[in-house]
């Protein structure tokens, strides 16, 4: 299979423009400013059928054509690179070993968008990727890639790197402008959507990194190649898949959207961690999304299979969990995770996510009673729909999921106030 | 003009109204904490989660702007489970305070729990724990873990103030209300916070513990504290059955809260109004009419004395009046007609100004009537007549009492001395009484009714809430008997309506009004005060 | 309390936002490269540069996990235990810390060495288990390879 996304992160010194443009880099960009009109770029996105990457897989070029055609204030691309979502590393990959790739891609996407500005919001945690992208984007700028008159069309667009600094919120959209912005990263009530009213007021679009990175291949290779690979016109391009957990090799994946699950891990991944523990289950899409049992998993990884099986490609993080796994104190640490990065702006989400933990703490710990698999679902059903941003849902879904896929689990532990699971170790 | 159908009846609203708004505006009620009209819109509470049809969510009806042909549901089942749930999680981390918590009696988490609550506690994992009793400056105490995060102090303070104080601190669960280190919430309206706390965590210090809320009496006023004239609700403690505290029932004023009024203060008030009536409920009052050593006299007697003085005064064009800009319009017209009577005066008013205008409610004019004295009286400056008096040219100087603050009346500089007869007439032992030679009680503020004029022309009215202390009795009726012991013919005014309707056949500046149609929110005359800025 | 080259790198950070106040968390990442952690006093200067009040920073820094509200260990380590480091012995290796360190999660050791911190999913589950010291990634760990790792640092 082609590696697109991944063709440069091997090769040396590949973080440096001088190696990016030698395979082409910023042709894209070029062929974009300086013979498309930024409605053109909207619509070969549109055509290529690019949905999100960052977990909600929202078509991108309709996410593009929400922005005001006439351009009468300021304008913004912001790059979603604050990746947090539990099982999820591939955006880090590409601004690690290939930031050129993502710049490129958020130029291409500022032109489309009629933007001044495009803001990199990358984690605080990705210290080694911001380095990396300052360096580039010092690159970019020296060679007219960024700043003022872009490929010398008179066109200026500053490209500028934001660091975060330590909150899974502010990858949501509307959390990351409040964030940008310089206050608490609290999501925002919509409408008004960032496409009329967003960071500083003005008309927004935020993209995930992995999905701006296609974008220059889609301009220079054209939007009918992209749209041939993957499973239909709804499930398009070549897309990163990351896998962790119980499995022999763990990393990053480049493979034709609609890849089978079972291929990623028993071909690419090598197979289960150890031999005689095989596949319990499987997260196929970072910890928001609902889990799949081991007999679940013969499926492919796109948005609308996994849709279609109640469950979600979201950002990709296929997690693997074998038959060591305690399902109850895996849910209690996804659990934890959701009640320790909720803002606490809204009620269902502020209360329901350290309500739902500390039940499962003590499920887990013995002391569970037998109203609490039913409370556990009833408290994830009132969160979830009820809250401003996708969070709450967010962390209600693996909560339903879990106890209702392996509800024999929680209901021995509760019966026998301890953990049941046979072998249950974390190695 | 966009129609919407709210349970079933349909109504019209501006184009821009939230469902909320349209709801709220026809008496329907629906539950929410974070909404409030003087403040942005947060969207947080969830509280207000109301059925749109066609939405597959159910939507905040806080935030959600009317449709034409919308259709919404705010009562039924779906709903009622999502309200129920809201209140279930408010409730989990929050501290059974109800015995000790100021907020009872109106607190929406009480009343919602009531109304939309499911009466049963499934939390049974630990309630997350904060500080209590936090002196955050010197208003209010903040209890961190009565607080549900509705974020309403917080906007406050960054859009009505600007000053920034609170913000929420830390996330998740474990999100609080705090202040900077070191730093205190005194902006000058740090009260107005506690109004909006819909729950016990902001409270007011000078209330703590006064009272239980539903035993007070509750009476729509105006504060007397500066020219802005704000709409309050002046509340009194009443005696009621079972009552064991003697505190409670004394007929004293508990406290004062904003009413609202768009065209004055919108919601707000500031803390000195806010808190004028201590200062009132603790001034040394004058019991009764007494001369300069405080031997009482019978009240015929008194008033007989003083209009002798006055008459005589008159006679030579020696007698001086000055009048205090806190005083009502009756009681300012009746003192005009006394005088008209008697055959005039040197009157000038006390002018009472104190710091600067703000750049939003408070006044440097702490004349709550200047204007009206300006109308009535004309706008001869009191240092005018105590210079006269200190020139010798005046034999008798009545001078008006403040009737809200003892501190706020003149001081004479001694201009006791160069008069042969010092008349106080007012509620409280001040500077000036105690230089007086006669002294007759009246009634403070919020003892009487009357009107008042305010810096922008509104002519609003003050209400009686308690008892007179002692003998006080309203300015305008001293002044009536001052005229009947000096055979002035007058008319017999038994209440303010009267002397109000009186004065406007007499004055053009009151011209057109009437004292039945002046209301709760006050009557704009369109001019604001010209009185001597 | 700063100096005119500090205050020269806050300059640039505010000029590259159309409002001040956006260059805030920029600006706190300068405050703990120079102090260590922020203070107070810190968040009441970048209050006033930044035209925001000292509370509003106060609520960024407490909102925010990385920001350091006391100082911390020369050695700061951050331990990811989400679920696909756990599902690769991360509670082990929290465990081996805790004993080696011989501090718990959230602590400092007493000579100011090391401090020690659980936090959320690094993006860095296809090497767990892993830790972040200070700024840098340490991935694939072993109990060997962590106490040769911590053998040498100062």
């Amino acid at each position: 299979m082609e590696r697109v996304l991944t063709r440069n992160i091997h090769k040396e010194n590949s973080q440096s423009i001088g190696v990016y443009l030698a395979g082409g880099g910023y042709e894209g960009l070029r062929k974009a400013v300086t013979s498309m009109t930024p409605a053109e770029v909207v619509d070969a996105v549109k055509k290529s059928g690019l949905r999100g990457r960052g977990g909600a897989g929202f078509p991108t070029g309709l996410k593009w054509s929400f922005m005001p055609q006439e351009k009468t204030k300021k304008h913004y691309l912001l790059c979603n690179a604050d990746e947090s979502e539990p099982g999820t590393f591939k955006d880090r990959l590409l601004m690690e070993q290939d930031p050129h790739m993502t710049l490129e891609g958020c130029m291409i996407g500022a032109y489309a968008m009629q933007a001044d500005a495009c803001y990199i919001y990358i984690r605080g945690e990705f210290v080694f990727g911001a380095r990396m992208l300052d360096e580039a984007v010092a690159e970019a700028y020296a060679k007219g890639y960024a700043g003022k008159n872009v490929c010398g069309t008179g066109w200026n667009c500053d490209l500028v790197v934001h660091r975060g600094a330590g909150a899974y919120i502010c990858g949501e959209e509307t959390a990351l402008m409040t964030s940008l912005e310089g206050e608490r990263g609290n999501p925002r009530v919509k409408p008004p959507f960032p496409a009329q009213f967003g960071v500083w007021g003005m008309p927004t679009t935020i993209n995930n990194v992995e999905t701006l990175a296609c974008v220059p291949d889609i301009i220079v290779r054209g939007p009918e190649w992209f749209a041939g690979i993957g499973t239909d016109e709804r499930n398009t391009g070549s897309k990163l898949y990351c896998l962790s957990g119980h499995i022999q090799r763990p990393g990053v994946y480049e493979a034709p959207m609609g890849l089978p699950l079972k291929e990623l891990i028993n071909d690419l991944g090598g197979g289960m961690l150890h031999p005689d523990r095989p596949l319990k289950a499987c997260i196929p899409g970072g910890s928001s999304v609902p889990v799949l049992r081991a007999e679940e998993c013969d499926c492919n990884l796109d948005f609308d299979s996994l849709a279609a099986l109640k469950t979600g490609l979201g950002s990709a993080g296929i997690m693997v969990m074998d038959t060591s796994t305690c399902m109850v104190k895996a849910l209690q640490r996804i659990s934890h995770f959701y009640a320790h990065e909720s803002c606490g702006q809204c009620t269902p989400c502020r209360e329901g996510c350290g309500w739902m933990e500390r039940i499962l703490l003590r499920i887990e710990e013995g002391r569970g009673l037998q109203q609490d698999i039913d409370l556990l679902k009833n408290i994830a059903d009132n969160i979830e729909g009820r809250t401003i941003c996708a969070l709450g849902d967010a962390a209600a879904w693996p909560v339903q999921s879990f106890v209702t896929k392996f509800r024999d689990e929680f209901q021995a532990h509760i019966d026998e106030k301890r953990c049941t699971v046979q072998g249950a170790t974390y190695a | 003009m966009p129609k919407v159908t709210i349970d079933g009846v349909e109504i019209e609203v501006q184009p821009g109204t939230t469902v909320l708004q349209a709801a709220l505006s026809r008496g329907r009620e629906v539950p929410h904490y974070c909404y409030h009209p003087g403040l942005s819109i947060a969207g947080n509470c969830r509280m207000c989660l109301v059925e749109v049809e066609k939405a597959p969510k159910l939507m905040i009806a806080c935030q959600t702007q009317v449709a034409d042909g919308m259709v919404v549901n705010t009562r039924n089942e779906r709903v009622e489970q999502a309200q129920s749930s809201v209140m279930e999680f408010l409730l989990i981390n929050h501290p059974l305070d109800c015995p000790i918590c100021d907020q009872a009696g109106e607190c929406r988490l009480q009343e919602y729990a009531v109304e939309h609550g499911t009466g049963v506690s499934r939390h049974d994992v630990g309630k997350v724990a904060q500080s209590k009793a936090v002196d955050i400056g010197p208003h209010i105490t903040l209890d961190q873990e009565r607080c549900i995060q509705c974020s309403r102090c917080v906007r406050f303070c960054n859009e009505v103030t600007g000053t920034g104080e609170l913000d929420f601190f830390q996330r998740g669960d474990r999100t609080k209300i705090g202040l900077y280190p070191g730093k205190s919430l005194d902006n000058l309206y740090s009260g107005n916070v506690a109004d909006i706390c819909p729950v016990g965590a902001l409270t007011v210090k000078e209330f703590r513990f006064a009272t239980r809320v539903w035993y007070l009496k509750n009476t729509p006023s105006v504060c007397a504290g500066c020219s802005k004239g704000c709409n309050v609700m002046v509340a009194v403690g009443r005696k009621q059955e079972l009552m064991t505290s003697p505190g409670q029932m004394d007929d004293g004023i508990k406290r004062i809260v904003p009413r609202v009024n768009e065209d004055v203060n919108g919601h707000w008030i500031c803390d000195e109004g806010r808190l004028s009536y201590l200062k009132l409920e603790s001034a040394e009052r004058l019991p009764y009419a007494q001369d300069g050593d405080g031997v009482e006299l019978d009240w015929e007697v008194a008033t007989l004395l003083a209009v002798q003085s006055m008459q005589t005064a008159a006679a030579t064009g020696r007698l001086g009046i000055i009048a205090s800009p806190r005083a009502t319009n009756e009681t300012l017209y009746a003192l005009k007609k006394l005088v008209d009577g008697i055959g005039g005066a040197r009157i000038g008013t006390h002018r009472n100004h104190r710091g600067e205008d703000d750049n939003l409610l408070i006044r440097a004019d702490k004349g709550a009537n200047a204007a009206g004295a300006a109308t009535i009286l004309g706008t001869e400056d009191a240092v005018a007549v105590t210079l006269a008096a200190r020139n010798g040219e005046l034999d008798t100087l009545v001078v008006m009492g403040d009737s809200l603050d003892p501190a706020d009346t003149i001081d004479l500089h001694g201009a006791a001395e160069d008069v042969g007869q010092l008349i106080f007439v007012g509620p409280f032992v001040d500077v000036a009484s105690k230089a007086a030679h006669l002294r007759l009680p009246a009634s403070a503020w919020a003892e009487e009714d009357g009107t008042m004029v305010n810096c922008d022309g509104r002519i609003q009215l003050v209400r009686r809430c308690h008892r007179p202390r002692g003998e006080g009795r309203p300015g305008w009726l001293v002044f009536q008997d001052l005229m009947r012991a000096a055979g002035v013919e007058s008319s017999a005014w038994s209440e303010w309506g009267e002397v109000y309707d009186a004065m406007r056949d007499d004055l053009d500046a009151f011209g057109g009004t009437s004292s039945a149609a002046i209301g709760l929110l006050g009557l704009s005359t369109g001019t604001p005060a010209a009185a001597g800025a | 309390m700063y100096g005119p080259e500090f205050e020269r790198r806050v300059d640039a950070l505010v000029a590259r936002y159309p409002e001040p106040k956006a260059a805030m968390l920029m600006v706190l990442w300068e405050v703990q490269k120079e102090k260590g952690w922020i203070d107070s006093e810190s968040e009441a200067w970048v209050g006033k540069r930044l035209g925001t009040s000292p509370a509003q920073v106060h609520g960024v820094v407490s909102f925010y996990t990385m920001y350091k509200q006391k100082p911390m260990g020369r050695h700061h380590v951050q331990v990811c235990t989400t679920l696909s480091c756990m599902l690769r012995g991360s509670d082990e290796l929290m465990g081996h810390l805790e004993q080696k360190l011989g501090i718990k999660p959230g602590e400092v050791t007493a000579d100011g060495k090391f401090s020690l911190v659980r936090v959320e999913c690094l993006g860095s589950c296809g090497t767990a288990p892993m830790f972040q010291l200070n700024d840098d990634y340490h991935e694939n760990l072993t109990l060997e390879s962590v106490d040769r790792l911590l053998e040498g640092l100062e």
